[in-house]
């Protein structure tokens, strides 16, 4: 592999599966805990943008032509 | 084949170099990357990045077997991370983190994740790092995550936990933030988040831990992208809640001082006019907060520029750039008295701030209520400060506060003992040592206060 022009730290590739199992627990109880609400209606699906968006590139980034120009 | 000189900070990656070309920034790319180049090309992922403006769009110029040439648009004022306020910051790491997900699912991966692979440009951050990406091994970590802590993660939490100017820290760790500082600055609650346990103090562990492995023998271990993707959106999710608990004291700069609205109504319509006059199309407002006196001006400018030293004050900006949806702003972080150094090797890699304003040459510079605190909070004399203005100003535009104005009184009240030192502040001076390398065109005070505003011109030697 030439393209690395850092070291990548074997540590950092090494602690991966374990950072990678704790997000996975996270999202999951995260989006299990947001359906629970909705479904109790305690909060309702959210349409806010607020300053950033998703992670979706396609979705997100649509561009539209009538942004002003100010 | 005449032999290009590369950018000082291109050096590393053997994939391709960055160069300029009778001023025009251009890009070689080598043949070992070739196979790259032809997929992202071939496959649409570039265009799809121009098209959702997350990779700065490039037109090839040349194309034979031993190199590719690239002209990508050009950026007028680049900023450096460690120049931007916190929301810029949080743009730039979620942009690189869109991009990663992007690239995984799409066969590439990016093989690093420095921040200084973003800029601003335009309104929104930016990536500029086009030969970043690489084939997606089946299964393999991500190269470049401990970059992304150090590089963005880390500051942000500094940041949160310490501070924005702790976002500085950029400038002297040019390649990220070391993992152990961070680990052992954060706060040990920080050790029962799992997210924030994993992501910097399990790493800063096994980083050390694997540091003493000199011959290479442990194998890295293989990685599901399913579960990449995972790491890749929880840090998304994190960082897109992260925010400041911050105060700053000129947050509400605008009601504390001593203008009327009658005042600031006629400064705004005296620079409007004077602007207007010079029709000038780029402009850097040194000191200019929020960046209301800007959006103030009617004529229609291709690019401002707009530091100031408070980060408050650049993320209310940098929101109502992303509310507004202007283009022609550029706010960024900085401090008039201890701008931003060159740095890198050989001092050449990142350029310091004032070689960048001196090389956009703005038609003309805001200096508003400044002057008082680079006299009177800096001791900077006036020649001093003309002379720092004289590099970058054709046209200067400077508001003089005289001694009987209430934010100078203050000023000089605290002082105490030292307060006699300051009596060479004074309008008198002021106009004796900028006429040394400025016209005065004209001279307006501004009713109902005690300021005065100066339009010079740069004199020509």
């Amino acid at each position: 592999m030439t393209f690395l022009y850092f070291d990548p730290a074997m540590g950092a590739m090494i602690v991966q599966a374990i950072v990678a199992a704790i997000a996975g627990v996270l999202l999951f109880s995260k989006n299990l805990l947001l359906k629970v609400k909705v479904f109790l209606g305690i909060i309702k699906p959210k349409n806010e943008e607020g300053l950033f968006d998703d992670i979706e590139i396609e979705n997100s980034e649509i561009e539209k032509k009538d942004s002003s120009d100010s | 084949m005449t032999h290009k000189k590369a950018h000082p900070a291109s050096f590393r990656d053997p994939s391709g170099f960055m160069f300029a070309e009778e001023g025009v920034v251009k890009r070689q790319i080598n043949p070992i990357y070739f196979k790259q180049y032809n997929a992202l090309k071939d496959s649409g992922f570039f265009n799809t990045l121009f098209k959702s403006q997350v990779l700065i769009p490039h037109e090839e110029l040349s194309n034979s077997s031993e190199q590719i040439v690239i002209q990508p648009d050009q950026i007028p004022f680049i900023t450096y991370p460690y120049e931007w306020c916190f929301n810029q910051y949080k743009e730039a790491a979620l942009l690189t983190l869109k991009l990663q997900k992007f690239s995984l699912e799409n066969g590439f991966s990016l093989k690093d994740a420095s921040a200084f692979n973003v800029t601003f440009h335009k309104g929104k951050a930016i990536f500029i790092d086009t030969l970043s990406f690489d084939f997606y091994l089946e299964n393999s970590p991500w190269r470049a995550y401990k970059q992304f802590v150090s590089h963005f993660l880390g500051p942000l939490l500094m940041a949160h936990y310490h501070g924005a100017q702790s976002l500085k820290l950029m400038s002297n760790y040019i390649d990220g933030i070391p993992l152990k500082m961070i680990a052992t600055m954060l706060p040990f609650k920080s050790k029962l988040n799992p997210f924030l346990y994993s992501n910097i103090h399990l790493l800063a562990r096994f980083e050390d831990k694997y540091n003493e492995d000199y011959i290479g023998e442990t194998q890295a271990k293989s990685l599901s992208k399913k579960a990449q993707l995972n790491i890749i959106q929880s840090l998304y999710d994190f960082i897109k809640k992260l925010t400041l608990k911050e105060y700053s004291e000129w947050g509400n700069y605008y009601n504390k001082t001593n203008y009327s609205d009658k005042a600031f109504n006629l400064k705004s319509d005296i620079i409007n006019s004077w602007i207007s006059n010079l029709n000038a199309k780029t402009l850097i407002d040194i000191g200019g907060n929020d960046g209301t006196f800007v959006r103030r001006i009617s004529t229609k400018l291709d690019q401002a520029l707009v530091c100031d030293i408070d980060n408050n004050a650049v993320d209310f900006n940098y929101k109502t750039i992303k509310e507004n949806k202007e283009r022609f702003i550029l706010p960024f972080v900085i401090d008039v008295l201890n701008p931003s150094a060159a740095i890198g090797f050989n001092n050449k890699e990142r350029d310091s701030f004032i070689e960048r304003i001196v090389n956009f040459q703005p038609d003309v510079t805001l200096a508003l209520a400044v002057i008082h605190h680079m006299s009177l909070s800096g001791n900077v004399s006036f020649d001093m400060s003309a002379q720092f203005f004289s590099k970058f100003s054709k046209n200067l535009i400077i508001e003089f506060p005289n001694r009987e104005d209430s934010w100078v009184q203050r000023l000089l009240n605290n002082k105490a003992d030292f307060k006699d030192y300051f009596g060479f502040y004074h309008i008198d001076n002021f106009e004796k040592a900028y006429l040394d390398y400025f016209e005065i065109i004209e001279k307006q005070p501004i009713e109902n206060s005690e300021r005065v505003m100066y339009f010079l011109k740069k004199k020509h030697d």
